[in-house]
């Protein structure tokens, strides 16, 4: 183990997680590339957008300990808002022609536009968390569900602007492995540097007592609220990278699926660490995608459809049963560098 | 110490504060006023109203009837952390850290909140854990610490940035006699340390009389003596509250 005992050393060892997860997606990311296999690709796209999500729901739930079902509206709301500044010029009218003439006649560029969208998400978050964010634990998590739901039903009833129950397509695929990296490593970041910064420990505080919190001085509804804004921005913008990665959306993918998957991968790499988050998504991705072939069959060998989402439902279970810290135990990667004493491996020691 | 008449002379005012949980009158039309630089004991049987007049003052509980003053404004209906921004800072009988979290960071919440950055909250923090001898356990996660450690991170979290006032509530619950000897030599540098008023609930009345310039004794709610520790010590209201009735 190194000791980091230089001003130096210790500078690294603090943004060491990450470093090492950068690189590692870094790695993954070049060996898929030059492997130039087309089908891997796309489970690595999606396998990153899902880090943008995932990145962004632990930002929120992670420090506030508050788990939210609702972050995957925000994502369909940037997905949408994307789109209707990017897509498909000449279909335009036919899959959304409640659009105001501006959006009709204009084409956006892709960066500009998702920015706008997490912004558009942001703002949406805004305006329900303030309602949402005064409540504490599983009523705010049913807060959130029943948010979700709200978005759900509306954008698949506003078909002049959604295209409702059918689908949008001929979106630009600009979402690449590259893309998808640069995003992910963004989400990460920004993770890192608010759970990091004064607020993020103001609103772990209040995890670990709200009443205790407060008489510290932190004004826990509005640090969760701004946790819960600045999450909804990237799940918004992981929205606008899902679209330009499939070439087209449906209300439909926006639902229990997404935030049933999305929540396992953070779940089982640990709630509390940004690590947990991204290493969540790595084995869930593997693991699904495997399934999935094998679902479709390997020679002779084939497993029954939907194998896959059973498979995750158990394994979650699981972790809650024998391990509800994750894969991580709820601790960040310093390795090489000696690791923060966890507070549950300190009180196994202790007993 | 009990001089009046010291620095800017800010105080903490209950007037006629009341509590009512259905029904229950948990305090009632108390009223004392807290002045920066004393020690002042708030002692009672269980169930007395104590916490809940703390809770109260700090604006974890909304009282029925009457003002919690601090200086000219009533701070009755604010809600905790403006209160805690604005000077009066509390302990828990529980200690109620935050487990998971560092004990240096136990404290830097407190900083941070009262708007410092991180990097200077973490200075303060250690300050304070210095002066209560915890520094050695700074890195260590609050959950596992032993409970009278406990109550000192309490302290110190409470200490942060110099508050006006401070209520602790039972810092010495459950110690033994050199434990609390401890805790006495702290809460009594606290006000010439911080330049603070020091309200203290205790059950331990080597501690009260140890420290304490003036008692307020509450029984059922109500005020039932007040005055020099040794005054409350031969009231004969005050012994009948603690032997008479149970």
């Amino acid at each position: 183990m190194i000791e980091a005992n230089t001003p130096v050393l210790r500078l690294v060892r603090t943004f060491w997680p990450l470093v090492v997860l950068s690189v590692g997606l870094l790695i993954i990311v070049v060996i898929i590339d030059l492997s130039g296999d087309i089908i891997l690709a796309q489970t690595l796209i999606e396998g990153l957008v899902r880090v943008v999500i995932v990145a962004a729901l632990y930002l929120f739930i992670g420090n506030s300990g508050i788990i939210s079902f609702g972050h995957i509206g925000f994502m369909m709301i940037g997905a949408y808002a994307t789109a209707w500044q990017t897509c498909c010029p000449y279909t335009r009218d036919m899959f959304m022609p409640g659009l105001p003439t501006y959006l009709l006649n204009n084409t956006h560029h892709f960066i500009p536009a998702i920015l706008l969208a997490g912004l558009l998400a942001a703002v949406v978050a805004l305006i329900t968390g303030y309602a949402i964010m005064r409540l504490s634990g599983i009523a705010a998590s049913i807060g959130t569900f029943a948010l979700m739901m709200v978005f759900y039903s509306v954008y698949l009833r506003w078909s002049t602007w959604t295209s409702g129950a059918s689908s949008v397509i001929g979106l630009p695929t600009t979402t690449t492995v590259w893309v998808g990296y640069v995003y992910a490593v963004i989400a990460i970041t920004a993770a890192f540097l608010y759970s990091r910064s004064r607020w993020g420990l103001a609103l772990r505080s209040s995890r670990d007592d709200e009443v205790a919190a407060r008489a510290a001085g932190v004004n826990v509804f509005g640090q969760r609220l701004l946790a819960f804004v600045v999450s909804a921005f990237f799940c918004g913008m992981a929205g606008g990278l899902f679209g330009h990665f499939l070439g087209m959306l449906t209300v439909d993918s926006f639902h229990l699926k997404m935030t049933f998957i999305t929540l396992s991968m953070l779940v089982l790499g640990g709630m509390q660490s940004l690590t947990g988050a991204v290493v969540g998504v790595v084995v869930l991705t593997v693991v699904i995608d495997v399934l999935r072939r094998l679902e479709t069959g390997v020679g002779d060998f084939s497993i029954p459809t939907s194998s896959a989402e059973v498979f995750v439902g158990v394994v979650i279970i699981l972790i809650l049963i024998f391990r509800q810290s994750g894969i991580t135990g709820n601790a960040e990667v310093y390795w090489p560098f000696k690791p923060d004493i966890s507070a549950a491996a300190a009180m196994k020691r202790q007993s | 110490m009990s001089e009046l008449a010291n620095g800017n002379g800010l105080t903490l005012e209950a007037r006629q504060v009341s509590v009512r949980f259905e029904g229950l009158t948990a305090v009632d039309s108390v009223d004392e006023t807290l002045h920066q630089g004393e020690i002042l004991g708030l002692i009672g049987p269980n169930g007395a109203g104590k916490t809940t007049l703390v809770n109260a003052m700090t604006g974890f509980q909304l009282p029925a009837a009457g003002e919690v003053l601090l200086g000219e404004k009533d701070i009755s209906k604010l809600t905790p952390h403006w209160i805690r921004r604005h000077g009066v800072a509390r302990t828990f009988q529980a200690g109620r850290l935050f487990r998971e979290m560092p004990v240096s960071e136990n404290v830097e919440v407190a900083a941070v909140s009262l708007g410092l950055s991180r990097r200077k909250a973490h200075a303060h923090a250690m300050e304070l854990l210095e002066w209560l001898g915890l520094a050695d356990q700074a890195e260590m996660p609050a959950g596992i610490l032993p409970y009278t450690d406990e109550r000192r991170v309490g302290i110190a979290r409470a200490l942060a940035l110099s508050p006006q006032f401070v209520l602790l509530d039972e810092p010495a619950a459950g110690m033994s006699d050199l434990e609390c000897d401890d805790i006495m030599q702290v809460v009594r540098e606290i006000p010439d340390r911080f330049g603070c008023g020091v309200l203290l609930i205790e059950h331990n009345m080597r501690v009260i009389m140890g420290v304490c310039a003036r008692i307020h004794v509450l029984d059922s709610g109500k005020t039932i003596a007040r005055g020099t520790p040794a005054e409350v010590q031969n009231d004969p209201v005050v012994i009948n509250a603690y032997l008479g009735h149970s």
